[in-house]
Parts: C-alpha cells; structure tokens; sequence
C-alpha cells in the first residue's frame, strides 16, 4: 500500500521535473540543436543565383582548402588571438598582483575596473575609432608631443591587427584581473607565511609559489577569453569592417560577409562550421591543460 | 629593522603608482568619450585637442533631432527585457532541476551554444525566419538575444541552488510538498539574491549583444547597438554626436553594473571564481 504510495510520488516528482525544464529543453533544441543540424546540412549544398538548391557533396570544404581568403583569415584570427591573450594574461596577472597587495579595494575602484567590460564591445570601437584618428586623434597627439612618430592604427595594414587586439586588451583585461585576483584570494595565506619565514625574495615567491598556484586560475581565464577571442567580431565590424582591404579579415567577419552580404549560404555554412571546430578544440585543449596543472 | 620598514614603505609607494597607472589607463579612453560628447562641434575635432571647453548638451540635442535615437532605444529595452525575461522563465526552473537531478546535460548545451560564433546560429536563423516572414519581428530578436541569455541565468543560478542544503527540500517532500511547490515557495526566497544578479548580467550582456540585431533587425526594430553602425556611416566628422551616442549606449549597463559589481564577479566567470 504504501509502496505503491511511493512509487506514485516518485512518478509524480518525475513528471514535474520534466514540466519544470521542458521549457528550457525545447528552447534549446529549436534554437540551437536543430539550428546546428540544419547548418551542416546547409555545408553540403550549394544555391544557384536564382536561390535553387542542390546537393554539392563536399564542395564546399574543398573550395574551403583552396580558398586564399580562408587561409588568410585564419591566421588573422589567430594571430589577433595569441597577440590579444598573451597582453591580456601578462598584465591580467600583474594587475591582479598590484590589487591584491592594496588589500581593501574600495567598491567605486572595483566599479570603474569593471567598467570597460561591461560596456558593449561596439561602444569601445567608437569611442578608440576617434581616439585613434589617424589625422585628428588624440592619441597621436600625445605621441607627437612625447617625439615619438604618429601611427595610422586601423588605417594601416601593417598595424590594424595589433591596434584591435590593443583595444580588446584595454576592454578584457581588467576581467582577467578579476579572475586571476579571485584565484589569489583563494589561495591558503600559510604559504606565503612559510615562504616568508625562509627568507625567500618577492620575485622567487612569486615564481616559485604563487605563479605554480595560479596556473589552474591563469588557464581558465585564458579559456574564457579564447573563445571570445577566436570569434572576434565586434570591435572590427565597427571599425573596419574586415579593412583595409583585407587586413584584419577574421575568420567570424569573413564567414559573416559570405553568408550575408554575398549570401552564399551553403559556404558560409562550411565556413562557421569550421570555425566552431577550431573553437571548441581550443577550449578542449586548454581544458587538458587544465588538468595538467591542477594541484 | 628600519631597513625592513623602509623597504616596506617603499614597496607600498611602487605598489600605489601602478595603481593608479592602470587606473587611468582604465578610464582616460571613457572620460574621453564623455567629454567629446558635451564639447562644441568645432572642438571636437580641434587639433591639438582640448581639455578645457564650455560643456554645452548641442551633440545630443543633434542626436535625437536627426536620428531616431529614441525609438532604437525603445527597440533595445523591448528585445533586452524580452529576452530577460524569457531566460529568467526558462532558465530559473531549468537551474533548479539541474540541481537537484544532477542531470547536466541541458546546462552543458546551453553554455556549448554559448562558445560557437554566433554567425553559426545566424545563418540557419535567418534562412527559416525568413520563411515565416519573422526577419525584423521583435519576437524573432527576442528569441535569437534569449540564446544570450538563457545561459547565463542557469549558470550564475546553479551555485546558488546548490548552496541550498538538501535537507530542505527532503523536510518539505515529508511534509508531502511537490517539487514545483518546493520551487515556487521555498528556493525561490532563498536564492533571490542570485536571480537579480543573473537578472542584471542577461540584461547586460544582451542590451550589448550586436550581431544578431544586425541581421535580424530592420529599419523599425533596430536595436541601438546595431544601429551605431549607421551613427558612424553618417560622416567622421560628426564625432560629437557619435560620442553623445556611445555614452548613451554604453550608459545603462554601466550604472546597472556598479550597482551589483559586488555579486558581479563569481556570476561573470559561470562559477569559476568564488567571487
């Protein structure tokens, strides 16, 4: 009797748990799954000019590997991603270090450090769009008056792709800072304490204690922002569109423009599809990485 | 021992330069913007620049006359709040669920779907909006942006229904509770706090969310961020109210922002970091 009372309950409890994240569940799956299977099968067909469709097998990737425009924008996209990584990690994790050594941070300095990545990506390409004018902004300005020469920044295609991963490290670096100032809150304050009672130097331990316990906090930081990274859009879109000429042409721009301003669909597919691979096995590796680490 | 004092004072000196070095390297490119954006037209692009101005609202009086700054505005609250939501509904009993099953996988999907480029999601979005004749529909961004969203309510709310003892619910299921009442009446209270601060991050995040809007968008539905585009289409040389345009973007997740910066860091980093 009271068996079958509480099987009843658990077939109940079961029934208003599936209610409770079907929602979720259907939302995903008509948004993102089917989204994503539709995809790939859209990677295997090609459009005519008319919009009539046909199966093309794999013409598409092989187009893909004799593409120069890929091959371009893929070492766009990973030069802007190392370039962009490492500035933010370096002074991610000195930044975190100078915070953490000020012990009280008063809550109106941990505002205006999280300033910049809470405003949108689209705001700081305006706003360094005119900073970095090169005729008028006040950046060179300031380089003139300290006699350095003046650079042409998103003008020029020698330095658009520095200039952008210099605008995403001002915008993403304070949001390392914060990781990585977590991780150091979380460390045991005995280390330190036996560190200090050998006698050992700051710079030795921080190399030899600090920076080994940090790590696991340092590559989730760098997960986080790789795969930001490796999709870069905004901040470009805004700026150059993918300029000058072809410069700072990312995989994601380029993908983006394929599919919607010469709307081939079919390609753009393969494209992204090949993208999020290059993504999610960045976000594998570090992960693996992760646990090597790990202490 | 005055030796050690010394050093002491001295590394704490170096320590506050560095400070305040990054804090303004931080905030010169932001104050920079404000300024431009209350300078008179031709001291906006007055080279050398100017630091010293009479401040004057010119740029965004120019702003609402000339563009429909206004109505983008109301199309960024509707799609923002929208999608808020949407992924506060779905994703709050979701959360719990995960919780409590220990059954990962929808909160694993959602955060994969997170990681792809979002032009993945965009093609095959705008081929079968396009099909129903949704493309520039305030639904069809509301749905694309609650992509955004979703994901960020069940991750900044896991740890916090985690946090809840188990011993909890198990005492309200004796006192013969359903899972959906135990939901409603009792987790809820208790992780208040973390729901308005996954609340304010899905806000943000998609208030800033530029992408989709620019394809799913059309000239009556266009969200402001996809239309600072046509802000910096409409001349260079009109970099006062382009400026008065950013700082009007960039203004409501920032305010939002300081208020909850607090709570803000461990939602940030999807639970990596105990904030």
């Amino acid at each position: 009797m009271s068996d079958t009372a509480a099987t009843l309950t658990q077939d109940r409890q079961k029934l208003e748990m599936a209610a409770l994240s079907a929602p979720a569940v259907i939302f995903t799956v008509a948004m993102i799954a089917f989204p994503v299977v539709y995809t790939i099968w859209l990677g295997f067909q090609t459009f005519s000019s008319t919009g009539k469709q046909s199966f093309a097998g794999l013409a598409n990737y092989t187009k893909l590997i004799s593409d120069v425009e890929f091959w371009h924008g893929l070492w766009i996209t990973i030069a802007l991603f190392v370039l962009s990584l490492v500035l933010q990690l370096v002074f991610g994790v000195w930044l975190a270090l100078v915070l953490f050594h000020a012990k009280r941070l008063p809550g109106i300095v941990r505002s205006l450090f999280i300033s910049p990545f809470m405003m949108p990506p689209v705001v700081a390409g305006m706003m360094w769009l005119v900073i970095l004018d090169p005729s008028l902004g006040a950046a060179n300005y300031i380089l003139q008056s300290l006699g350095l020469p003046p650079s042409d920044w998103m003008a020029s295609p020698t330095w658009v792709i520095p200039t952008v991963a210099l605008i995403d490290s001002w915008q993403w670096t304070p949001y390392v800072t914060l990781i990585v100032l977590g991780g150091l809150q979380s460390l045991p304050p005995s280390v330190y304490e036996a560190a200090q009672i050998d006698g050992a130097s700051a710079f030795k331990t921080f190399q030899r204690i600090t920076l080994p316990l940090l790590l696991p906090t340092i590559v989730t930081a760098a997960i986080l922002r790789s795969v930001d990274l490796l999709r870069f859009f905004d901040i470009i879109y805004i700026t150059t569109q993918g300029g000058p000429g072809n410069a700072s042409n990312t995989l994601n721009i380029y993908g983006f423009r394929v599919g919607f301003e010469f709307f081939n669909i079919g390609y753009a597919s393969a494209l992204m599809l090949t993208l999020t691979a290059i993504v999610f096995g960045a976000v594998l590796a570090f992960n693996r990485l992760r646990g090597a680490v790990a202490w | 021992m005055t030796d050690a004092v010394n050093t002491d004072r001295w590394i704490r000196w170096l320590n506050l330069v560095q400070l305040v070095l990054a804090g303004v390297i931080i905030m010169t490119p932001t104050v920079w913007m404000v300024l431009s954006s209350f300078k008179p037209s031709f001291e906006v692009t007055a080279y050398p620049p100017t630091l010293i101005f009479t401040p004057t609202l010119d740029n965004y009086v120019e702003l609402t006359k000339t563009t429909p700054f206004l109505s983008y505005a109301l199309n960024s609250l509707i799609v923002t709040v929208g999608s808020t939501a949407l992924g506060l509904l779905f994703g709050i009993p979701a959360a719990f669920v995960v919780s409590w099953t220990r059954i990962s996988w929808p909160a694993i999907l959602t955060l994969a779907a997170r990681m792809a480029p979002g032009t993945l999601f965009l093609l095959p979005w705008y081929v079968m909006f396009r099909q129903v004749g949704m493309i520039g529909s305030y639904t069809a961004l509301i749905l694309s942006h609650a992509v955004i969203t979703l994901p960020i309510v069940i991750w900044v709310l896991l740890p916090s229904f985690d946090a809840i003892p188990r011993s909890v619910f198990e005492a309200a299921q004796v006192d013969g509770c359903g899972v959906t009442r135990i939901l409603w009446r009792i987790a809820l209270p208790l992780v208040a706090s973390g729901i308005a601060v996954s609340a304010i991050l899905a806000f943000v995040f998609s208030w800033n969310y530029f992408l989709f809007a620019l394809v799913l968008s059309n000239g009556d539905t266009k969200t402001l961020i996809a239309a600072a585009f046509n802000f910096i289409g409409e001349g260079s040389t009109q970099w006062g109210a382009l400026m008065a345009a950013a700082t009007l973007i960039a203004l409501p997740p920032l305010v939002l922002a300081a208020l909850v910066q607090r709570w803000l860091v461990s939602g940030l980093t999807l639970g990596a970091v105990k904030g």
